[in-house]
């Protein structure tokens, strides 16, 4: 078969590959394609040139003793660097963001564990040490007799505590409940219903029951998701009574009867 | 002083007293693995020890079946391969057990409850179970290996069913491991309405074991490791390959590399559908594992694999294009056009099949069977007997691979997660399909019947030509490397996604982890440290190779010194 010099081949492949390219990068613009799918698309007409270019090269010369070695080397770093590269170069989730939510899904547990309740005792001595320490200072300064001022400890923040419904709205977001049920227009609704007036079609104690057995009720037209027991039955073990309480306290609010909320049925 | 101040001051003391009491006891410091942390550390040591251990449990498969082979066409080649593949494989096993001792280490030292605690539940299985299969292992391993020069003859057969022994005792092993490991993933569902955390107290071992990823997990990595096992033979080839010295040498290795390339693709082929089948199931113990891995948090691991895939897929049929190069005559064969026809259409009908007829539902095979079936009919008929050459099929054939590749790339939108997504990252609404399984699928039909067409041309092209061993392309050397390099990227990478998936526990929604490192790492994180374990990996077998194999004289080949071999004389 006859081999075509390299040079050549990568000139008329390469321009074919841009002429390729720019055609789909124009036609993905006219059809309302964002700018990172045009960019996208213009990567695959060159991936598509550099495959051309290989399968029409000519035979390569065989390396032997330490050139073979410092090829091998050389192709190891080139393949790392372009995965690392490649890797990195994909949008990246920020940890951040999760960190924030593990820590108030996972304090709670955290303080009911035996080490928890243990490191909790500890922390507690160690700020009553503190505090015993800085009355002694205050007594030695003033000396014996007079009259030491002890500041009143600010309450525990109790986070949000005159507020359920926006605890029971931060349990929807932890729990990600988001992924199966559509609310407010976001989310996932091919495996749970839209809960937007769910609180005009169940009652707390519904809900409640919903939450903990999801087998108990069913929703008009997900019969498919029922039977394969799509929604999880794990709630039960991951909330705590007060964070389930919360949760059913923010559904039982939304009443917008423009959302086609499917009717609930009860199963057992 | 008042009354009041004065308790408050004693119970304080008292408080301390007491916690410097407690602390008596001298605890043993905390353990923290050197600069990547205990999280990563003990991913590290884990993931070395699977690709260890994918080795050994692959490559004897791989060798058994290519000495059978040898036994069967009396062909000493074949005995060759598959005895310098189980040497390497008797200097890896040591490091297989290596690497399992220091992960035990690292697990007890970093996480000391919960590893207390996972051993506790599956004690016989830790404690018995695996040990025995693993002394059984070593004997037979030893045996066999030891045993080669001496059991031929009349006694080669039972040497083979040594070796099938061996295998059936390293997939059982295989089997026994998955279970404490599945558990982690989704353990035992519980019955409606009873509590997991009741349920565990009660179960048996049975029913932590045989959770619901523990037989999609054990048919995943038995396929991956015949992959596996594939790949690194042709990495062995490929490395004896450039150090050989005589015509002779490179004639074999060139046909090893060829043997080791066919058996790993041939297992590929089926891989993708393995990881379906375990990602269905992860899916179907929970809905939430799905939108955290396709939509959210790991939506660009998986975008990552793609690439993988797709790379993968591109250098088999790379390598068969070399390979075909080579063959004296190939100009000569010739396929049907419809077949070609056939190829173009199939990612687009079967797009539309699987959209109309999702899966398990049957209608869309009559569309496949159509596509498959009706070519070679229908290229009878006169006025359709129209044929391409061989290697206008395999260009087309690539084509359609980078078209399969785009596609199967293409993601709902370019974020790290749904909640981001805007119209400025997203698919438009018209072309949303692109993103959605049916394309998947059809996508991925396409990169494995190209590569079964493309091995097709190829075996017409032997059959009809003269292949000439020892003169391919220097450059599929590296396309060897290369594809054992990516295979053990994107396990590596998988590893990491199986992991994750488990999100903030140690067991998925059973035993939480409070450590501060419980959380989702970023893509180029986990690319830097699976690339330095790939590394290690690879030096550890580069190292394997040259001890046992260059060091060592290998048998010499019968095959005349640099001469054609007639396709049709093998």
């Amino acid at each position: 078969m006859a081999e075509q010099s390299l040079t050549r081949n990568i000139m008329k492949k390469g321009v074919v590959g841009v002429i390729i390219g720019i055609i789909l990068v124009v036609a993905a613009r006219a059809t309302g394609f964002p700018e990172v799918f045009q960019i996208m698309f213009f990567i695959y007409a060159m991936l598509g040139a550099f495959v051309f270019i290989l399968l029409d090269a000519p035979s390569m010369n065989r390396l032997e003793g330490g050139k073979a070695i410092v090829g091998l080397l050389l192709f190891y770093v080139i393949i790392s660097g372009a995965y690392i590269g490649g890797a990195s170069s994909l949008p990246q989730y920020d940890p951040e963001i999760e960190k924030g939510k593990i820590e108030k899904i996972l304090k709670a547990r955290r303080a009911r564990t035996q080490k928890g309740k243990a490191e909790e005792l500890i922390a507690r001595a160690k700020a009553l040490n503190e505090r015993a320490k800085a009355i002694e200072q205050q007594l030695k300064a003033l000396g014996g007799g007079a009259q030491v001022v002890v500041e009143a400890e600010a309450p525990a923040s109790t986070a949000a505590a005159g507020d359920l419904v926006a605890l029971g709205k931060e349990q929807w977001e932890l729990q990600e409940c988001y992924n199966c049920h559509k609310l407010f227009g976001q989310g996932g609704k091919k495996r749970g219903p839209e809960l937007d007036n769910i609180g005009n079609l169940m009652t707390p104690e519904q809900l409640r029951e919903k939450i903990l057995d999801p087998k108990s009720w069913k929703a008009e037209g997900f019969d498919k998701q029922y039977k394969k027991g799509k929604m999880p039955d794990k709630y039960k073990d991951l909330m705590f009574d007060e964070e389930i309480d919360a949760l059913v306290a923010f559904l039982a609010t939304l009443k917008d009867t423009s959302v086609n909320t499917p009717k609930p049925i009860k199963m057992k | 002083m008042t009354l009041r101040r004065s308790l408050l001051i004693m119970t304080g003391f008292v408080l301390v007293g007491a916690g410097a009491a407690y602390a008596q006891i001298p605890e043993a410091p905390p353990a923290e693995f050197p600069y990547a942390g205990n999280r990563t550390g003990v991913w590290i040591v884990a993931q070395l020890h699977i690709l260890f251990a994918a080795f050994i449990l692959g490559a004897p498969i791989f060798a058994v079946v290519s000495e059978w082979l040898g036994y069967k066409n009396q062909d000493p080649k074949y005995d060759r391969l598959a005895k310098e593949v189980t040497k390497v494989t008797v200097i890896l096993y040591s490091m297989t057990a290596l690497t399992g001792g220091l992960f035990i280490f690292v697990l007890l030292a970093t996480y000391p409850d919960f590893t207390t605690w996972l051993i506790k539940h599956f004690f016989l299985i830790f404690a018995l179970v695996y040990p025995l299969l693993f002394i059984l292992e070593t004997i037979i391993l030893y045996t066999y290996f030891y045993s080669w020069d001496t059991m031929k003859g009349g006694k080669k057969a039972r040497h083979i069913a040594l070796g099938v022994l061996l295998n059936i005792v390293g997939t059982v092993t295989l089997f026994a491991i998955d279970g404490p490991t599945s558990f982690m993933n989704t353990p035992a569902k519980a019955a409606e309405g009873l509590s997991l955390v009741e349920f565990i107290q009660s179960a048996g071992l049975w029913d932590k074991v045989a959770n619901y990823s523990w037989m999609p997990l054990n048919l995943h990595r038995l396929v991956g490791n015949v992959t596996f096992g594939g790949f690194i033979a042709g990495l062995i080839a490929a490395y004896m390959y450039m150090g050989a010295k005589s015509d002779e040498e490179r004639s074999y290795y060139d046909w090893m590399g060829f043997v080791g390339n066919m058996i790993g693709v041939g297992a590929l082929l089926l891989l993708p559908f393995m990881g379906y089948l375990l990602a269905y199931e992860l899916c179907d113990y929970d809905a939430s594992i799905c939108p955290y891995m396709m939509a959210d948090q790991l939506s660009m691991f998986f975008e990552m694999q793609g690439a993988m895939v797709g790379l993968i897929f591109l250098a088999s049929n790379y390598y068969i294009w070399l390979s075909m190069k080579r063959i004296e005559g190939v100009e000569q064969v010739r396929i049907s056009g419809l077949v070609m026809v056939a190829v173009i259409l199939i990612p687009a009908v079967m797009g539309i099949a699987w959209k109309m007829f999702p899966p398990p539902e049957w209608q869309s095979l009559i569309f496949l069977a159509l596509l498959v079936i009706l070519p070679p009919i229908l290229s009878k008929l006169p006025g359709l007997r129209f044929t391409v050459s061989a290697f206008t099929m395999i260009k087309v054939g690539f084509l359609m691979i980078v078209v399969a590749d785009a596609i199967w790339m293409t993601p709902h939108g370019f974020v790290a997660t749904q909640a981001l997504a805007t119209e400025h990252n997203e698919l438009p609404s018209w072309a949303s399909e692109l993103a959605l399984m049916p394309a998947k699928n059809a996508a991925a039909f396409t990169l494995v019947f190209l590569t079964i067409v493309n091995y097709i041309l190829y075996n017409r092209a032997i059959r009809q030509g003269t292949i000439i061993w020892g003169k391919i392309d220097f450059a599929s050397q590296f396309v060897l490397i290369f594809l054992a390099f990516s295979a053990i990227w994107t396990m590596g990478l998988m590893g990491t996604v199986r992991s994750l998936t488990r999100k903030y526990f140690h067991v998925y929604n059973l035993v939480p982890d409070f450590t501060p490192e419980a959380y989702t790492p970023t893509l180029a994180y986990s690319a830097w440290w699976i690339t330095g374990v790939t590394l290690v990996f690879f030096l550890v077998v580069s190292f394997a190779i040259v001890v046992t194999l260059r060091v060592g004289s290998g048998q010499k080949v019968e095959a005349p010194q640099g001469a054609a071999v007639p396709a049709g004389a093998k």
